[in-house]
């Protein structure tokens, strides 16, 4: 896309360049749009619920349409030739999410509230100290033993959390959190680092060859430590979409990075193992499996909450019932696992489609800027990002719908929970940090300016 | 690695097409299929999640209504007076369905749309409820109740002008909240004790329970006499305690073997049994049950709630192997029984000239603006007989009353007609026998100008008094119910 350029009359060190921020523009005009998109769900919902309400101001409302302009402002500042489409997005899913939310549980949600202020903020700090995708580059080590730790402390006693058999959470006072969605990032920076940096060693790697061999195995030891480290403590957790989350991520990386098949058969060969170790040792997967395959046959116990979602989402028909005027309270955990199957109920096929196709935006807008990025440590990073986003949702959908068995992930965005709010604002932040690098042109050389670096091509 | 990130994208890409696919599937394709199915609770939810009209006495009094709750439907069908009105209105239940006025007004009583007249009606909620106004008479069920106490046993009163039903009372009775309770627990727990023991308080006897109603059907043997064989009216029949039947060594003994006799208004004034039965032999079962047909016999009464039973009256044929048994038919015994609102239709029939108006417990129902929508009709039932065998039908009547076995029941200053009925099980055997009849008395009042018509019945039950009589019974609170309906105190 051709950007009118226009050479900075003052360079400074930051800005070697100067383009209209246009993009800024399209940011805050979809902004607008999903502040009344936002608005005008909630009003529905209200309204659908308590017919005779009386309109008053509501500061949980107000927070989630203000939110997204403070990281708008942030986006002119740190990131402004960022691709528009990622703010907005997120805005939306998180608007729509807090209406349903709200709608089902007003105390959760005013938590989502809280922690949507905590994640704009955790967004706009990304932007703040990530100045350089290069910054996350240096610091890899750091960040893959800060993810692992994270990993660990479910299994610390006192703090560490069971719920329904998995080990996935920490409680600090009133508020829990899930380590394992901030871990997911920090994992694959470190991947997407290590293997831009040793790729060409492993992208050798060769059954035959014994020297290629010995090579490839001695590079990719860190970095496989790392993960079967991961893997085995979400094992421990029991931690079934997650651990799945992360090892199809990282799979796929391998392959993307190193174009290496080996990898990838090595690695469905580790995932036929360890689906049938897991089948046979924890009794969560089979039941999976089993009320998968019939949950009518299990309507009234241990299928009870995927019937009742397909119920919602037969009951909402094309249309729906209208945001507020369903019963999706007759899903259990509906507010987290089962939100799509809400959105679905009150919204429809319309609304589901619509939640769909605002994922598959983010998802191709995270895959532009993967392949417009101008490291490759960024473009593997950005695509890592997108990837645990896109599989993330396919994950829980498919797992709510049916197409698959269901794996306790979140939608992001959407589903209640402050853990994956957090994470998944920062991932956006990352996501736009590189896509901004990646839509820096350099103009007529500039001269006399001391961090205009040669663009590396991928 | 551009080119292997395209592969992803592309694979991402088919992986949501199937999410999508899989979306149309559940949400257009199966949609009906999983709305409809057995186990979705959301239909039946959405319609308790609605407003629900009340249900009112004639008087104004609050039959049933729907309250804002604090529950998974944000409403509460309520009974504010318990179990007062339980035969009338019936349940409202998410397991159980609906009874009584509930279910056969279902339509006026449940939301109902209502058409957007401004922009904030599109934010309002479009539903619009209806008031059943019954034809109860709030202080006549009341009385019935408690002339009942904890007697089981059944009231009807209908104002025979019109087949408007003022009581309608079946004890035990029983609480329909329980039953529109919105934990499926409770309903459960009341469903199994209103189905429990021998007189479960679900069973409304009083439209659906037939017993032989025992002397007060000598009211349609009478009636039968003026209409097809008057000179049996004035023949007089020779005192005796029992009499020998043709065909067998049986013998039809009076109530206590005491001795009566002589012309038709003496023998209905002392209830005498062994009289009336030569009356139905002379008769005939061709003529006795042709009259018994157009009192309603055989037929059920369509009465606007379901419930209603038929009362029975054996066919001609029944006899022709049988004679024996029309001696019994003609004092209501034997194969003869009847629900007490067939026998408060009898006593109706005698009341309004000969005419049965329909029974109903609809009186009217309002609109959400306080418009009329529906007024019922009153509309015959049957022609039970002229006016002229109804006359002198009533003036025998007033008789029983009048020195006969009803006289306890006289009130000074009105004149009521009215028959017992002590419906004996163990005929044939001695009268030493306790607590084994069924007990009625059918009456209405005033004489001339009915305004009410009541049939009570106690059936067979332990507790009660060695040698029961429907005047003992039935009497006190047929008394009641006439001096609450006359306004007397």
């Amino acid at each position: 896309m051709p950007q009118r350029l226009a050479v900075n009359p003052r360079p400074s060190r930051q800005s070697v360049y100067t383009v209209e921020p246009r993009r800024r523009r399209i940011e805050l005009g979809l902004l607008l749009l999903v502040s009344l998109a936002t608005a005008l769900a909630y009003l529905l919902a209200l309204y659908g619920q308590h017919p005779s309400a009386t309109l008053t101001f509501n500061p949980y409302i107000a927070t989630i349409i203000v939110a997204p302009y403070l990281a708008h402002i942030a986006n002119r500042k740190l990131a402004p030739l960022a691709d528009p489409s990622f703010l907005p997005l997120a805005s939306l899913l998180n608007g729509i999410g807090f209406v349903v939310i709200h709608r089902l549980d007003v105390a959760e949600g005013r938590l989502q509230v809280i922690w949507t202020i905590v994640g704009v903020t955790a967004y706009i700090a990304t932007l703040l100290i990530v100045r350089s995708s290069d910054t996350l580059d240096r610091y890899r080590y750091l960040l893959v033993a800060g993810g692992v730790v994270l990993l660990f402390t479910p299994l610390i006693p006192h703090i560490g959390q069971n719920i329904n058999g998995e080990r996935l959470w920490i409680r600090v006072g009133p508020l829990s959190f899930q380590p394992v969605e901030a871990a997911k990032l920090l994992l694959a920076v470190f991947t997407a680092s290590y293997l831009t940096d040793k790729q060409d060693l492993l992208r050798r790697f060769s059954l035959r060859n014994r020297s290629t061999r010995s090579v490839a195995l001695r590079t990719f030891g860190p970095l496989g430590a790392a993960w079967a480290l991961s893997l085995l403590v979400m094992t421990a957790e029991r931690d079934i979409g997650f651990g799945l989350l992360l090892f199809t991520t990282f799979l796929t990386m391998l392959w993307i990075a190193t174009a290496n098949k080996v990898f990838v058969g090595f690695g469905l060969a580790l995932f036929a193992v360890g689906f049938f170790v897991a089948d046979k040792l924890f009794y969560q997967v089979n039941e999976r499996i089993t009320i998968w395959l019939d949950p009518w046959k299990y309507a009234l116990s241990t299928g009870y909450q995927i019937v009742q979602g397909q119920y919602a989402f037969g009951s909402g028909g094309l249309t729906g019932t209208g945001l507020g005027l369903g019963h999706p309270t007759l899903i259990p955990v509906v507010t987290s696992d089962f939100i799509f199957a809400a959105i679905g109920e009150e919204m429809g096929l319309l609304g589901t489609t619509a939640i769909l196709f605002a994922i598959l935006l983010i998802v191709g807008a995270g895959f532009r800027t993967a392949v417009r990025a101008r490291t490759e440590f960024s473009s593997l990073t950005a695509f890592s990002f997108t990837l645990i986003f896109a599989l993330q949702t396919f994950f829980i959908i498919a797992g709510v719908t049916r197409v698959l068995p269901l794996t306790g992930v979140t939608l992001p965005f959407v589903a209640y929970g402050g853990s994956s709010l957090l994470a998944n604002y920062v991932l956006i932040a990352i996501l736009t940090r590189i896509s901004h690098e990646g839509n820096v042109t350099y103009g007529p050389p500039v001269r006399s300016s001391p961090s205009v670096t040669v663009p590396q091509t991928p | 690695m551009r080119r292997r990130m395209f592969s992803v994208a592309v694979m991402l890409l088919v992986a949501f097409g199937i999410l999508f696919f899989q979306l149309n599937n559940l949400q257009i394709v199966q949609a009906k299929k999983l709305a409809t199915a057995p186990g979705n609770s959301r239909a039946i939810t959405s319609i308790f999640s609605l407003p629900r009209g009340p249900i009112v006495t004639s008087d104004g009094a609050v039959m049933a209504e729907t309250v804002p709750a604090k529950n998974v439907y944000h409403y509460q069908r309520i009974y504010p007076a318990g179990s007062l009105y339980a035969t009338v209105t019936g349940y409202d239940s998410i397991i159980y369905g609906q009874s009584g006025i509930e279910a056969a007004y279902n339509s006026y009583l449940q939301g109902h749309q209502r058409a957007i007249r401004s922009f904030s009606d599109l934010f309002k909620s479009k539903m619009v409820t209806d008031t059943v106004v019954t034809t109860i008479n709030s202080t006549l069920q009341k009385v019935a109740t408690t002339a009942l106490g904890s007697l089981h046993g059944a009231v009807v009163a209908i104002d025979p002008t019109s087949g408007s039903i003022e009581a309608l009372v079946s004890t035990p009775s029983y609480n329909p909240a329980p039953l529109a309770s919105p934990s499926g627990t409770v309903e459960h727990q009341a469903w199994t004790s209103d189905i429990a023991g021998s007189t479960p308080p679900l069973q409304d006897i009083a439209i659906s329970r037939a017993y032989p109603p025992g002397s007060t059907f000598k009211i349609v043997t009478t009636s039968a006499v003026y209409d097809h064989d008057p000179s049996l009216a004035t023949k007089n029949y020779p005192v005796a305690t029992q009499i020998a039947l043709p065909l067998t060594t049986h013998k039809l003994h009076n109530y206590a073997y005491e001795p009566c006799g002589g012309t038709m208004p003496v023998l209905l004034q002392v209830s005498c049994d062994t009289g009336y039965a030569q009356i139905g032999l002379s008769l005939g079962a061709s003529n006795l049950a042709t009259e018994a047909n157009a009192f309603g016999f055989n037929s059920t009464p369509p009465l606007d709630i379901s419930g209603a039973a038929a009362s029975s009256f054996p066919p001609v044929s029944f006899f022709n192997q049988n004679l024996p048994q029309l001696a019994f038919s003609a004092i209501g015994q034997g194969n003869v029984s009847a629900t007490p609102l067939q026998m408060a239709l009898v006593a109706s029939a005698i009341a309004d000239h000969g005419t049965i108006m329909t029974p109903h417990l609809l009186s009217h129902i309002i609109g959400s603006q306080g418009q009329i929508v529906t007024s019922y009709q009153a509309h015959p039932w049957k022609v039970a007989t002229s006016p002229e065998t109804a006359a002198q039908v009533t003036t025998l009547m007033e008789g029983v009353v009048n020195g006969g076995t009803a006289q306890d029941i006289a009130i000074p200053g009105v004149k009521i007609a009215a028959k017992t009925g002590t419906a004996q099980f163990n005929l044939g055997t001695t009268s030493t026998s306790t607590g084994q009849s069924d007990n009625w008395m059918i009456a209405f009042a005033p004489a001339q100008a009915p305004q009410i018509a009541v049939a009570v019945v106690v059936p067979a039950q332990s507790g009660l008094s060695a040698n029961p009589t429907g005047a003992a019974y039935a009497g006190p609170i047929v008394k009641a119910v006439l001096q609450a309906a006359l306004g007397l105190k």
